[in-house]
């Protein structure tokens, strides 16, 4: 039974780049890679929002009613509906005046127990350090 | 870890490569972002170029440019696709593309 | 001798990155080692076939062919695909195309793994 860790790193600005989005729905897929896998071998996702990638986390994001567009504020939600662990850098939420208050913290809405936790970017260093293998987007 | 770290473009629009910290850190030159080695802006060479890691260029990427290997300054390493093979798999364990 | 798993999600012509990772690819397999190479993203033009070879553009279909014939294992996201009208029946003969976690298990047994974004 082995697991391989990886860490999606995401680091650009949604909408404007697929980037973000693939970040999150190839973390989701983490979810369902055993089907590839021997039994009880797993591959885990661990996301992390950095520099302007922490933009992506800004709530009431409203890509599908002007756009018809899944908004990557759902996928987030996804993700911590799946139990994935989201960081979120604090000090990058700081430099663009953003708290807690304005990012999407939970999915409770959806019965998700995970929350997304904002951190130093010294416990990203830490969560790139712990991973297996390295995905930036 | 030993991160290798690929730059692919002269405007680094992010500032993630400042806040890599790696026990050995190496910073690949490759597509535009091998203008880096050469082009200089108002006299000055590029930033990129004082950070504290093992540099290399990607040789097929400086020919296709113009850039001829001899320009290159010693404590830049030319390397070939081969070469980068070796890198990747013999002296980096963790890749990361800016 | 080691396993790479690539994933691209830049376009096939515009910013000459899919280029460097075929020839990256190339380069691996030459010296005996084994790649499984994702696409995703605008990455999977690189999947549709019949691409014109002409010299202004990147031209990346021969060496793709070339190089699955040595054994490279190329792989489109179907989602990615099929949302921008690729389908199966106009996908390169030799490329498979499967969902997302098939990057991620091919990512659990590599050496090395080099993710490159799209633009």
């Amino acid at each position: 039974m082995a697991t391989t860790k990886l860490g999606f790193i995401v680091q650009r600005p949604p909408y404007k780049s697929e980037n973000p989005k693939l970040a999150l729905t190839h973390a989701i897929a983490s979810q369902s890679v055993e089907v590839y896998l021997k039994d009880g071998d797993l591959v885990t996702a661990d996301i992390a929002f950095i520099g302007d990638g922490v933009l992506n986390c800004v709530k009431n994001q409203k890509a599908m009613d002007i756009y018809k567009l899944t908004s990557t504020e759902t996928h987030i939600k996804m993700a911590l509906l799946l139990d994935l662990n989201i960081l979120v850098c604090k000090e990058d939420l700081a430099k663009f005046g953003l708290t807690e208050n304005d990012i999407v913290i939970d999915a409770e809405e959806f019965g998700a127990e995970m929350k997304t936790k904002v951190v130093p970017f010294s416990e990203i260093t830490k969560m790139m350090e712990e991973v297996n293998h390295l995905l930036f987007f | 870890m030993r991160l290798a770290v690929f730059v692919s473009d002269y405007k680094v629009t992010v500032d993630t490569l400042d806040r890599l910290k790696a026990e050995k850190l190496g910073i690949i030159l490759v597509g535009n972002g091998v203008y880096h080695t050469t082009i200089k802006e108002n006299g000055n060479p590029s930033p990129l170029l004082k950070k504290s890691a093992n540099f290399y260029v990607l040789s097929e990427d400086l020919e296709t440019r113009g850039i001829s290997s001899s320009n290159i300054s010693g404590n830049i390493k030319v390397i070939t696709y081969s070469d980068l093979v070796d890198l990747i798999f013999n002296d980096y364990e963790k890749l990361a593309w800016l | 001798m080691g396993k790479l798993t690539i994933g691209c999600f830049s376009s096939l012509v515009g910013s000459m990155t899919l280029d460097f990772a075929v020839k990256l690819c190339g380069a691996a397999i030459d010296k005996g080692h084994k790649v499984d190479f994702w696409v995703s993203g605008n990455g999977t033009m690189l999947s549709i076939k019949d691409q014109r070879a002409f010299k202004d553009y990147s031209a990346l279909e021969k060496p793709l062919k070339e190089l699955m014939a040595k054994g490279l294992n190329v792989t489109a996201c179907e989602a990615c695909a099929e949302a921008r009208g690729y389908h199966k029946d106009n996908t390169m003969e030799g490329v498979k195309r499967h969902s997302m976690d098939w990057y991620l298990a091919s990512a659990f047994d590599a050496d090395r793994v080099l993710h490159i974004g799209g633009e």
